[in-house]
Parts: structure tokens; C-alpha cells; sequence
């Protein structure tokens, strides 16, 4: 039987994967005896799965270690810093993306939990991605000793290209705008509006206290997504 | 020769330490598989991006990695659930940008004879969302029914159905 309303044919796939009862299993084999449309398509089926099978990943084009490397030197103060205080490292060091060396105390991220709570914007929270609620509660005890502390101050990063990578991502943009759907301008355009809050209120929260680790890098990485975000929406008007 | 899992789990203890050159390694040994498995989820176009989200995401979590299963089964697991999030926050844009090609017979709307000879992989990628997603899991990647029910979010029935749409759409791609 080859007509329409041949039922077997959406069971293939099981009895191919011998998902099938045995009652079942043995009135499709039956049915396959006389359709040769059903025999046919058993046949096809078995081949793509085997193809399936024998698929090869190749490697990505280009390295993504370098930003995955910058992007978990961010986090890891932020997601793991409790579980490694009090351990005889007080610090941590990070290598900056340009070769410099910084290193947080734990002190400092004890008092960075308190700034956070100062901070509490909602919205800079949910921007900042990688850091973890639990990094909140201050689990560390501030009376350690200081470690030597060398902090990568913000505004050297924003004498580096950002800014101009930042404009030039920004004309990109603009000649680019007409190219994308108006939901994803508007998408596009709060999330900007919400990074630039946030990359303020760092900035002023830093220029009363121009030391504390966390503002610095809390402006760091915000700064960084608001690369990204421009980076990626330039991408979307090349499509 | 010391296996790849028994690398795998000596470099997820350190990793978990804070050691970052560990967990380079974990990406070098890695980096194709996730790779493939974004590019076949989500497309080639935010398979860069989709896999450094994945490795930032394992790095952020190694600490409850507990080396029960192996390790690659645990950073899947990881990706999938990033790649399937990104989806979610796209979908929009996607189903604006990529319209299905394929009509509900299970053929493609167009020529079949244009279909001759394309690319396996295009062809996946070429599949609608769920279809594609079901197909790449179980065949791919070799996950149950009742696993991708789960990850998903359907139906295990509604995971079968799909997986059998998937590979008849596919069947239009054999030479
Ligand atoms: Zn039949």
C-alpha cells in the first residue's frame, strides 16, 4: 500500500532507532514486505543518520582562546574569590590586556562587596553579566593584611583605543541603522543607554574613590560590553 | 599515553583551582566539538560568539563540576544550555531574517534536484528551529529522547516526531 494515508511511514524513524514494541515492530516489518515507498525511504533514512554519525567539527577559523582568556579574568574575582580567601594568596593576580600587571587584595574585594551594595543599580547589576549575587556578602575577613596592590586605573584604559574604536563603531552604525529592523534599533539603542548609565556612575563613583578595585573594574568591564554590543550590532548591518 | 578524560579530569581539578592555563587546555581539547555543535544549533554566524559564551560559562561553573560524568559530557551540557538561552533571546530576529525554506510535506518548497549535492552541514543549518535542534541532539550528539524532552522543554513524543521531520527533510540532500 503506497497511498496517503500510509500511517507506517511516520513510524520509521522508530523502528529505526528500535523504539518500537515488538507487536508494533512486527506489523511494520510486515507493512514493508509490500511498500516498496516505505522500503525505500527505511533505506534513506539509514543514511542520513549514518552520515549523521560520521560529521567532523572542525576547529573555528579563527583563535577565540585571547577573548575567552580576558573575559574569565574578569569573572574570576567576582564567581570564585569565597572560595579561595583565607588561603594563604591574598591576591590575585591579573594580567591586563595590554601587559599590565594588576592585583586585587582581598581586603579591597571585601570593600568592593560594600561599594556594590552602595551601587545597587538593578540595571548596572544585570549589565556587569559575570559577577555573582554571592559576591555580596562579604565572607572575608577585612582584617587581613593588605597585599601590594596595583590597580589598573580606568581612565588608563580609556586613553587606549577605546574611545576610537568606540566612535568608529559608532559611524558604522550609523550608515549601517537603515539595515537593521526597527525592534532591534530600539533593542540596540536602550541597552546602550543603560551601558552608558552605567559606564557614568562608575566614572563618578570612581573619582571619589579612585583606588577601589572593584569600581575600576566594574567600569572595565562595562565599558568592554559596550564594545561588544557595538561590535555585534555592527555585524548584524553587514548581513 | 594518558587518555583524553584522564587529562580532561586533572585539568577540570585544577581549572577549578583558578588555574586558567589548565582550562586552556580543556578549550584547546574541546574547542572543535563545541564549536560544531553551535555552529549546527545556532548557525555559523554566532558560532564564534556562542562558543566563547560556552567556555566563560564552564570557567564561571568548573567549581560544581563534581568529575562524576566525564568532562566533555558536563561542558556540553554547559553549551547547550548557552546556545538554547541565546535562542531564546533571538528568536525574533532569527525567524525575521532566516524564514523557513522548507513546506510542511517534508520536501523542500523548491526544486529537489537543487538540493542534490548540498552540503550536510547547510542542510542542517537549513532546517527549521526545532527540527534542527532535536536532530543535532540525538544524532548527532547522541542524547535520548527523554534527555531532550528535558533540555528542550517538549514533549519526548513531540522530540520523536520531530527528530523523524528532521531526517526526512534531510533525506533531500543524498546524492
Ligand atoms: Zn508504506
Amino acid at each position: 500500500m503506497t497511498d496517503s494515508a500510509d500511517t507506517w511511514r511516520d513510524r520509521l524513524s522508530e523502528y529505526l532507532d528500535e523504539a518500537l514494541e515488538d507487536s508494533e515492530r512486527s506489523e511494520l516489518e510486515e507493512h514493508l514486505e509490500g511498500c516498496e515507498e516505505c522500503r525505500e525511504t527505511l533505506v534513506e533514512l539509514r543514511q542520513v543518520v549514518a552520515r549523521a554519525g560520521k560529521l567532523v567539527d572542525a576547529p573555528p577559523a579563527r583563535d577565540l582562546w585571547p577573548e575567552i582568556a580576558y573575559r574569565i579574568r574578569e569573572t574570576e574575582e567576582g564567581e570564585r574569590h569565597e572560595s579561595r580567601a583565607g588561603t594563604a594568596e591574598a591576591g590575585s593576580s591579573l594580567a591586563g590586556r595590554h601587559g599590565r600587571s594588576f592585583t586585587f587584595s582581598v581586603p579591597q574585594l571585601a570593600a568592593a562587596a560594600v561599594t556594590l551594595v552602595a551601587l545597587s543599580s538593578g540595571i548596572a547589576w544585570q549589565i556587569a553579566g559575570g559577577f555573582s549575587a554571592r559576591q555580596a556578602e562579604p565572607a572575608v575577613p577585612v582584617a587581613q593584611a593588605p597585599a601590594q596592590t596595583n590597580l589598573l586605573l580606568a581612565s588608563r584604559i580609556a586613553n587606549n583605543d577605546y574611545e576610537s574604536a568606540i566612535a568608529q563603531l559608532e559611524r558604522v552604525l550609523n550608515v549601517g541603522r537603515d539595515r537593521l529592523d526597527s525592534a532591534t534599533v530600539r533593542k540596540v539603542e536602550e541597552k546602550l543607554a543603560l551601558i552608558d548609565k552605567a559606564i557614568d556612575e562608575a566614572r563618578q563613583a570612581l573619582s571619589a574613590d579612585p583606588s577601589n578595585a572593584y569600581l575600576n573594574r566594574y567600569l572595565v568591564g562595562t565599558m568592554r560590553r559596550k564594545l561588544d554590543l557595538l561590535r555585534r550590532t555592527a555585524a548584524l548591518t553587514e548581513l | 599515553m594518558v587518555p583524553d578524560t584522564d587529562l580532561d579530569s586533572q585539568d577540570a581539578a585544577l581549572a577549578a583551582e583558578g588555574d586558567s592555563g589548565a582550562f586552556e587546555r580543556l578549550y584547546r581539547r574541546h574547542v572543535a566539538r563545541i564549536h560544531g555543535l553551535a555552529r549546527r544549533m545556532a548557525g555559523p554566524d554566532d558560532a564564534d560568539e556562542l562558543t566563547q559564551d560556552a567556555f566563560v560559562r564552564a570557567w564561571q561553573k568548573i567549581a560544581q563540576f563534581r568529575g562524576e560524568a566525564a568532562f566533555g559530557s558536563w561542558l556540553y551540557r554547559v553549551a547547550i544550555s548557552v546556545i538554547l538561552g541565546h535562542r531564546r533571546r533571538l528568536a525574533i530576529h532569527r525567524e525575521r531574517t532566516a524564514p523557513e525554506e522548507w513546506n510542511r510535506e517534508g520536501r523542500p518548497s523548491h526544486e529537489r534536484s537543487s538540493e542534490i549535492g548540498m552540503d550536510f552541514d547547510t542542510a542542517i543549518e537549513r532546517l527549521p528551529a526545532r527540527a534542527r535542534h532535536v536532530f543535532v541532539l540525538h544524532d548527532v550528539e547522541g542524547y535520548k529522547h527523554h534527555e531532550i524532552a528535558r533540555m528542550l522543554k517538549i514533549t519526548a513524543g513531540t522530540s520523536k516526531s520531530q527528530l523523524h521531520r528532521a531526517r526526512m527533510l534531510l533525506r533531500a540532500t543524498l546524492a
